[in-house]
């Protein structure tokens, strides 16, 4: 069985790196994968030839941002849950946005867990920390 | 524009009020003359009456004379009294024949002098009838007959018969005359209908076509109207739109701009955090140096601006974010007891009241339809800034009335505060401005927020202040929410 890896798309290096920093602090010490724009993650979980068969026998959980310089993160959502190799991964929402409406359509779209970036730091990093507690105990199946 | 030319169509076109009075007099002259015609016929009546009655008179005057004739002739051949029964009841029937003629023919000169002349013939033959029956009565039998030979007494009444018949004609011409310039009046009269009946047609007739023009006319301008009253309803549904866009757009900005804020915001607090604890690590690692104690000093300090700055970077952007989902924020009209509402805010805030020695007084207010929370956001802003605003040097006074004015409701918050200058008034309600003295806490976010939000329910904040005297909000909305 392949180690889980965890996949995050995120076009803030800042918040890139604390996330990492707060995850490993919580005593995950999984591989983290960063992808900064919406491009390169379309091209890392669905491969170039865009089936999706680049992510076939991953164990992968996909830490996402919905504000992506070229793309929002609700169409990658929309792909991957879309995509039978994809579909079963679990999607964690990680961004800004705490309207309702964006919240609702997430979650539609088959997201599994969806958090607003606190802008309080503490409540940041402790948000984090326990994301990557959940994570420690969390089942991720592999991809088809 | 259109009103004008509707305006110039109207005086062009209106009927004139001359033809229905000019109507109007025509007929009031048919009635006079209606009236006229049968006062006429009846005095034309009353005319052949008098004739007939002149004529009646006559006859009997002529009957009577042969009657007191017949009687004397028959007591002169029998001698006997009997005879003379007609000659008696004639003779006392002429007077008042004579006075009945006289009468009538009062108005008539000619028959007066022809009546004078057959009142003394009359009296003249009875003369010879009397002497003719006392000479028989007193047995002079040839005495009397001699008095009739003389032909005096048959002359009178051929006299008399003439008399009459000149008063027949002279009657009967009299008719004639009348008869004949009534014919000629009725003739007249007639022609006068006639025309005045055919002019009232006429002028009906125009004034029946004038009328429907301005009928036409008023129509087309109604048309136009509506017509012009569509096109502005959809202008304003235009422009409505157009703003709400607007609106819309600015919402979206506002949200958006935050949140991109926010992001690199995170990036800051978050690294001076992860710089303070790197901080921590230095200090364990440099030994207790005056000079290292000095740059821990400078970077403690750097770090404690650096958070301050940062802590109210995040307020400003947090009060953006509040105002922008508010003005998204979808309202629930419900029915408020506005007196019960506003008690309700005074008494949360009962402690700061007692603290600053003020009351607030809430007075009988209006109800009204509209979003619970919205309401509840402005009223409690507007009253927390009346006690945060008070003056010093007098006990706090805040009042909170209103009143209904049509389909709208003024609510005032009025203090004795210690007021704003003219030169602030329309600053205090623009997002982090803040008026006088900065000696209170606050980042000029709430009377930015109460007038979004009095603006979404359709409603207008005022502000009348004198500083130093007090300050009066005063705050219209509409008493229900507009429909949608």
């Amino acid at each position: 069985m392949q180690p889980v890896c965890i996949v995050m798309i995120e076009d803030d290096e800042g918040h890139a790196r604390l996330i990492e920093r707060n995850i490993r602090r919580a005593g995950v010490n999984n591989e983290i994968v960063h992808l900064q724009d919406g491009a390169s993650a379309v091209r890392y979980l669905f491969g170039a030839d865009g089936s999706g068969e680049a992510s076939a026998g991953r164990a992968q959980l996909i830490l996402l941002d919905l504000n992506l310089p070229d793309m929002t993160g609700v169409d990658i959502l929309a792909k991957m849950k879309a995509n039978r190799h994809t579909k079963r991964s679990p999607v964690v929402v990680l961004t800004t946005t705490d309207d309702e409406r964006e919240i609702q359509r997430c979650y539609d779209l088959g997201a599994n867990v969806y958090i607003t970036k606190p802008v309080n730091y503490e409540g940041f990093a402790n948000a984090i920390r326990q994301l990557g507690l959940f994570f420690s105990v969390m089942q991720v199946p592999e991809a088809e | 524009m259109i009103g004008r030319s509707v305006g110039a169509r109207r005086t062009q076109a209106a009927p004139s009020r001359a033809l229905p009075l000019a109507a109007s007099l025509l007929f009031v002259i048919f009635i006079a003359i209606a009236a006229w015609i049968t006062t006429s016929l009846a005095e034309r009546t009353d005319l052949v009456r008098h004739t007939l009655t002149v004529e009646t008179s006559l006859s009997d005057l002529l009957s009577s004379l042969q009657d007191a004739e017949t009687g004397q002739r028959g007591y002169l051949l029998t001698g006997d009294e009997a005879y003379l029964g007609p000659y008696t009841r004639a003779a006392k029937a002429l007077g008042g024949e004579f006075a009945r003629l006289s009468t009538a023919i009062a108005d008539a000169p000619v028959e007066q002098r022809a009546l004078t002349e057959l009142r003394a013939t009359t009296a003249a033959k009875l003369n010879e009838l009397r002497r003719t029956i006392d000479l028989r009565r007193a047995g002079d039998v040839a005495g009397a007959l001699a008095i009739v030979r003389t032909d005096h007494g048959r002359e009178l009444m051929d006299q008399a018969r003439v008399i009459i018949a000149g008063m027949r004609a002279e009657e009967a011409r009299v008719l004639a005359r009348r008869s004949a310039s009534a014919a000629l009046f009725s003739r007249t009269l007639l022609g006068v209908i006639v025309a005045s009946g055919i002019l009232a047609v006429v002028f009906v007739a125009l004034w029946f076509r004038g009328t429907r023009r301005y009928a036409r006319v008023l129509e087309r301008a109604r048309e136009n109207l509506s017509a012009a009253n569509t096109q502005l309803e959809a202008r304003v549904a235009e422009r409505t739109a157009e703003l709400q866009d607007s609106n819309d757009e600015i919402q979206r900005f506002a949200y958006i701009v935050s949140h991109d804020l926010r992001a690199p915001l995170v990036n800051i607090i978050g690294f001076t955090s992860e710089l303070e604890a790197t901080r921590e690590d230095i200090r364990a690692e440099l030994p207790e140096t005056p000079k290292s104690q000095a740059i821990d000093r400078d970077l403690t300090e750097a770090l404690g601006f650096i958070k301050a700055a940062i802590a109210k970077m995040d307020r400003l952007i947090g009060a953006i974010l509040t105002i922008s989902r508010e003005g998204r924020r979808a309202f629930r009209p419900e029915p408020l007891d506005m007196a019960v509402l506003v008690q309700g805010l005074a008494d949360a805030q009962r402690h700061q009241t007692d603290e600053a020695g003020a009351m607030v007084e809430v007075r009988r207010l209006p109800m009204i339809s509209a979003d619970r929370l919205a309401v509840e956001q402005v009223f409690g802003n507007l009253i927390d800034n009346a006690i945060k605003y008070l003056d010093p040097g007098r006990a706090g006074r805040i009042e909170v009335s209103g009143e209904g004015i049509g389909s709208r409701v003024r609510y005032q918050v009025r203090d004795n505060g210690r007021g704003i200058a003219p030169q602030d008034h329309g600053r205090v309600f623009e997002l982090f401005r803040r008026a006088g003295a900065q000696d209170k806490p606050g980042e000029g976010i709430g009377l930015a927020h109460v007038r979004a939000l009095v603006r979404s329910m359709g409603g207008r904040i005022d502000v009348a202040s004198e500083p130093g005297v007090g300050t009066t909000f005063t705050v219209t909305l509409p008493r229900m929410p507009a429909a949608v």
